[in-house]
């Protein structure tokens, strides 16, 4: 008995001491413990007589310079315009070496330092990012200055306005620079809302496909392809058929020397509740959206007919691409319907896999050779086409001479904004207008692992950009894997027709009804046909319970139909 | 000749107990060996490196990994929230809850019976956590208490009260009467007497009560998510960030789930005497 | 007992109030707000049982409700059954039963979140632990079935110390002269299992059975790491479909809705095993 007293003893004590701890330090909790900024001895700024600085990143200690135009007018040596401010921005949470979040904590000291500001960095998990903020502002608590949010998120930001737009700053001097007109229409039209820019430059998100050059342009393999099918390698693929036949061919070979296992075709990611609708949405855009100079239901449409919000999800080019994609997806591990995009990169990296079709982080992870085998082995085209398109207006198939071709802005262009709430908003947009200068961009590009990838003129090489090849080899890029990237992206978001994006209140809960009914589909548990019907039924019930007429006005917007 | 043989069979089965024993044990550890091991890899052999995963026979193991988590100001700063909030909320648990149990065990109550009273409490287990998260996240952000430690300290106080007032109803129950009796004829009140005698006698159940509470609280999840963001972000809505936008990293998912797991599995061997009493909340002695 | 004193309700009171007002208000608050339809910024609009009759409509739900059914039993059968078979073969005196006991512990209060995570890594189908171990192909978290297992397993891995644990503390308990009696009688292993333990255990194995359905029906945190819910719908329990309809998407009449069906379906399993365990109490 003795002992447990002396037990309970101590555990008593341990209680009373956090309780201490608590009431000493846990009424201002994160003074103190923040990594980065602050730390004594170590200067995240070096001054120019010139009036340009030298950004030097967090932990890296990389050097980014800007010049005294760059920069903007109201930071200077010692001037540090915002001192005592603090600010708090969601993101993603992937941590000081992540995707997205990476570049915030890089660029932090640095910041802090020119302004005198402060900033949190609150991350938070991609599932739950929309929901928080969302709640935050809805009941009027005002947490956040700003969100690095997905452009899907918009549509819920905009309507009750809370966020504000940002046209007055981009233009001011004051701040730094940076130009609207670096990003092609398709993008400048997801970081807008009705003409107005809420959204600075970072990420540009769209699919593009990638393959294993090495393999598909060796002549070895073209000729043994040909002896055991009888037809020519359709390569380069022109459209989704053309995939499919060769993953088919490859699939299930031991065609890279890597490793003693067999390979696969293609890989994608399904997992359900995290990123897989995406391949279906950029997978169709061929088979459904139809260029034009106008918005109807059939023409620059793809998710509502415009009139009545009727959801388009089921109807026959959806259904018939949702059919091609099952079937490309049995070229693949049978594992990659669980698997996140980490994992089916990471497949691709191992060199694994003929094909992917994913974001710019892959082209760039190929880049680092401590996860990737594959370097200089890259192809790279924007997403192959389709003979055939279904027209939605006269409700029959077109059969066209040319694939008909379709970029896509598919996924988040994760991109700041800033709450309408906020106190601070200039001190806000200065940091994403830092984010956003030429060298910051140029530098997060250069970098896979950063997630920012290419979209803005800056990105790209002359003639179609800016950009200095050399930055890119100093960062590690092979030239040949790189002009095949570039190239890619460029096509992809210049192409003529493209798919339009769904802006709407309620794209976040659309979006997951049809991610769960795809994952059925990958699981064999419906048709394609059964889970696109079903999803039509669950999006005609949310439409319902969010208010048609409110959506349907804000459709019409977000698609500038009738304008 | 008989004999011999008794003890021969004895002699084998013994051994294959131990075997048994010794399959049942690696089963369970397995899993924590395995993070480990995969926590001290680095990134690209994560996927390449199979089979058991022997450090230094099939890979160098690096600290790398730790290093980074560790040196993370978010990492900290989670760690101390979640010990702020562990110990406060026992703290308070067992402020409330033992007077309420040393009640129901010492006094007689009529409408509800003392049976009753105690099985009300326990009858809270029963209910879902989802089933009140929406009006209690409701609730702190009518009392402004979002994103604050005071939430999450109160949430799990409530979560675990009916367990502590279980458990220690069923300790004041096995503690003998006679020297609060005495105390009583000497002129004591109650408080002192409970307060004195009964808390001091009941102590080895209180104790393994308060780590308990201090495991659970480590532990919970779902309200934590809901309502911990910037401030009051603890442990577990920490480690869910291991999976981003850009997949899960098995490397650091290993890192920051050793760095989850180790102090409530301390808690559940330093109390592994009291524990099976304690879940069972004091209805099987362990 | 002491005598009477109104000083019992000062030590009583803080303790109930504190669960009236934390536990029943918010299920109270809850129930009402699966009337409405609940629109944050603009007043809740009353719509009698339109939840629940979209509940009983809606095949999500349905799906769910089975899947919880589902896991709960098998997770919940095999654990008792395995705990019980361990504390049998090892209620003897035997070397190692500490540090057994002492592995057994571990799992117990492993963090799930964490837990769930690790078998991510675990399960992982091209060279995780289990298949590139035993040299399998077992589509772990990719095939329903396999998921809803999975999600099982995991459960399993982690509860069947409890069980373990407190059966061979109840084993461990009863006098050694029971048995001595019943083998001069009878010498089969089974019968004294079944007159003598059975009997013994029996109000432990309800109470066993009581904790671990109640907590199994809660489960959230693992399927939440490990599955997200799928592949498709296969491990979305009920829990998550209420999390992801009004946490994510707002719908908080219908979450709550689904909640207090939730909350029915747990009460209606327990109150037939209710009267046998309030006997362990009283």
């Amino acid at each position: 008995m003795y002992t447990e007293t002396k037990v309970t003893l101590v555990v008593i004590v341990i209680v009373l001491v956090a309780l201490a701890v608590f009431l000493t330090r846990g009424c201002r909790p994160g003074e103190g413990t923040r990594n980065g900024s602050g730390k004594a001895g170590y200067q995240h700024l070096k001054w120019h007589d010139d009036g340009g600085v030298d950004l030097i990143t967090f932990e890296d200690a990389e050097v980014i310079h800007l010049s005294k135009d760059e920069l903007g007018t109201m930071f200077g040596r010692g001037k540090k315009p915002f001192t005592g401010k603090r600010i708090a921005v969601t993101v993603n949470n992937s941590g000081p070496k992540g995707g997205i979040s990476g570049p915030l904590y890089r660029l932090r000291p640095a910041w802090e330092e020119l302004t005198g500001a402060k900033l949190d960095i609150v991350e938070v998990p991609l599932a739950e990012q929309l929901n928080k903020t969302i709640t935050d502002l809805r009941l009027g608590v005002g947490q956040f200055d700003g969100f690095m949010e997905g452009a899907w998120y918009m549509g819920e930001y905009i309507t009750p306005g809370f966020i504000r737009p940002i046209d007055d700053y981009i233009p001011d001097k004051r701040f730094p620079q940076w130009d609207p007109n670096w990003l092609p229409p398709s993008l400048r039209n997801i970081h807008t809302w009705e003409g107005k820019w809420y959204g600075t430059l970072n990420d540009s998100d769209g699919q593009v496909l990638y393959w294993r050059n090495d393999i598909l342009t060796d002549p070895e393999w073209r000729s043994k392809y040909k002896a055991e099918t009888g037809k020519d390698m359709p390569f380069p693929t022109k459209t989704w058929q053309d995939v499919i036949e060769i993953a088919r061919y490859f699939n299930g070979k031991n065609w890279d020397d890597n490793d003693p296992d067999t390979d696969t075709g293609i890989v994608m990611h399904f997992k359900v509740n995290e990123q897989g609708m995406f391949h279906f949405m950029s997978l169709s855009a061929p088979f459904v959206a139809m260029g034009g100079d106008k918005v109807d239901r059939g023409t620059n449409n793809y998710w509502f007919d415009p009139e009545t919000m009727e959801p388009l999800i089921a109807q026959p080019g959806h259904v018939r691409a949702l059919e091609v994609l099952y079937r490309l997806s049995r070229y693949g591990p049978r594992a990659q319907a669980a698997w996140d995009l980490g994992t089916a990169w990471d497949w691709f990296l191992r060199g694994k896999s003929i094909f992917v079709f994913s974001w710019g982080d892959v082209g760039a992870l190929v880049q680092d050779t401590s996860r990737s085998k594959i370097r200089g082995k890259l192809g790279a085209s924007v997403l192959p086409g389709s003979y055939e398109v279904y027209d939605m207006n006269n409700k029959r198939w077109v059969k066209l001479p040319q694939p008909n071709v379709v970029g896509n802005t598919t996924g988040g262009s994760w991109h700041g904004v800033i709450s309408s709430r906020s106190e601070n908003p200039e001190v806000v947009y200065s940091f994403y207008a830092l984010m956003a200068t030429k060298p910051v961009s140029l530098w997060n590009v250069n970098r896979g692992w950063t997630g920012v990838d290419p979209g803005a003129s800056i990105h790209f090489l002359p003639p179609q950009g800016t950009a200095d090849l050399r930055g890119f080899v100093d960062a590690g890029w092979n030239e040949s894997d790189l002009r095949f990237y570039l190239k890619a992206y460029h096509d992809n978001f210049f192409a003529d027709t493209m798919l339009p994006y769904l802006r709407i209140n309620g794209a976040e809960e659309y979006w997951r009804a049809l991610d769960q009914n795809l994952s059925e589909t990958m699981i064999g548990r419906l048709s394609p046909k059964e889970a696109l019907t079903r999803t039509a039924k669950e999006w005609d019930e949310i439409t319902n319970r969010r208010g048609r007429a409110a959506q349907l006005k804000q459709y019409q917007r977000s698609i500038g139909y009738g304008r | 000749m008989e004999a011999l043989r008794t003890l021969k069979r004895r002699h084998i089965s013994s051994w294959a107990y131990i075997l048994l024993a010794i399959f049942v044990a690696a089963m369970t550890f397995l899993p924590f060996y395995w993070a480990i091991s995969l926590s001290v890899r680095n990134p690209a052999e994560a996927f390449t490196v199979t089979g058991l995963a022997v450090p230094f026979v099939q890979y160098k193991p690096t600290l790398a990994n730790w290093k980074t988590e560790l040196a993370t100001g978010e990492t900290q700063k989670a760690l101390v929230n979640s010990t702020i909030v562990a110990m406060c909320a026992a703290l308070m648990t067992i402020v409330i809850a033992t007077p309420a149990a040393y009640a129901i065990a010492r006094f007689r109550f009529r409408r509800p019976s003392n049976g009753n009273i105690a099985l009300w409490f326990l009858s809270q287990r029963v209910l879902p956590p989802v089933a009140t998260a929406i009006p209690f996240f409701l609730i702190m952000r009518f009392l402004g208490l979002l994103d604050t430690h005071i939430a999450l300290i109160l949430l799990n106080t409530t979560f675990n009260l009916p367990i502590v007032v279980v458990i220690m109803r069923q300790a004041f129950i096995e503690v003998p009467i006679e020297l609060e009796e005495a105390a009583l004829v000497d002129g004591a009140n109650h408080l002192d007497i409970f307060l004195m005698i009964s808390v001091r006698l009941a102590a080895p159940s209180l104790a393994a009560a308060v780590l308990i509470v201090i495991a659970f609280t480590w532990n919970e999840f779902l309200f934590a998510l809901m309502i911990g963001t910037i401030k009051a972000k603890v442990i577990p809505v920490h480690m869910a960030g291991a999976v981003d936008t850009r997949g899960v990293q098995f490397w650091f998912v290993a890192v920051r789930t050793l760095i989850a797991m180790t102090p409530p599995v301390i808690i559940a061997l330093l109390a592994q005497r009291y524990i099976v009493r304690g879940l069972t909340f004091g209805a099987v002695k362990g | 007992m002491h005598k009477d004193n109104r000083i019992k309700l000062l030590f009583l009171l803080p303790a109930v109030l504190w669960v009236l007002c934390f536990t029943i208000f918010p299920l109270i608050y809850s129930v009402r707000l699966s009337f409405f339809n609940v629109k944050i910024g603009s007043p809740d609009e009353f719509i009698g049982l339109r939840n629940y009759v979209h509940l009983f409509q809606d095949q999500r739900a349905r799906s769910s409700a089975l899947i919880t059914l589902i896991f709960v039993c098998c997770g919940v059968a095999i654990q008792m059954t395995l705990g019980m078979a361990l504390a049998l073969l090892f209620n003897r005196p035997l070397r190692l039963r500490g540090i057994l006991r002492t592995v057994m512990t571990m799992p117990l209060f492993a963090t799930p979140i964490a837990v769930g995570f690790l078998f991510f890594t675990i399960f992982y189908e091209e060279g995780g632990l289990i298949n590139g171990l035993l040299h399998l192909n077992v589509p772990w978290l990719s095939n329903p079935y396999w998921a809803l297992a999975s999600i099982t397993i995991v459960d399993i891995w982690q509860w069947t110390p409890f069980c373990f644990l407190i059966f061979l503390a109840v084993l461990q308990g009863i006098p050694a002269h029971y048995y001595e009696a019943a083998t001069l009688e009878t010498n089969k292993g089974w019968s004294v299992f079944r007159f003598i333990t059975l009997p013994i255990l029996q109000p432990t194995i309800i109470l066993v059975l009581l904790l671990r359905i109640t907590e199994a029906f809660k489960v959230f945190d693992i399927p939440f790491t490990l599955t997200t819910g799928g592949p498709g719908t296969a491990t979305q329990v009920l829990t998550m479909y209420a999390y992801r309809v009004g946490m994510r998407f707002f719908n908080y009449g219908y979450s709550s809705a689904i909640s207090v069906f939730l909350f029915i379906l747990v009460m209606v399993v327990i109150m037939t095993l209710f009267k046998k365990i309030r006997q362990t109490y009283q």
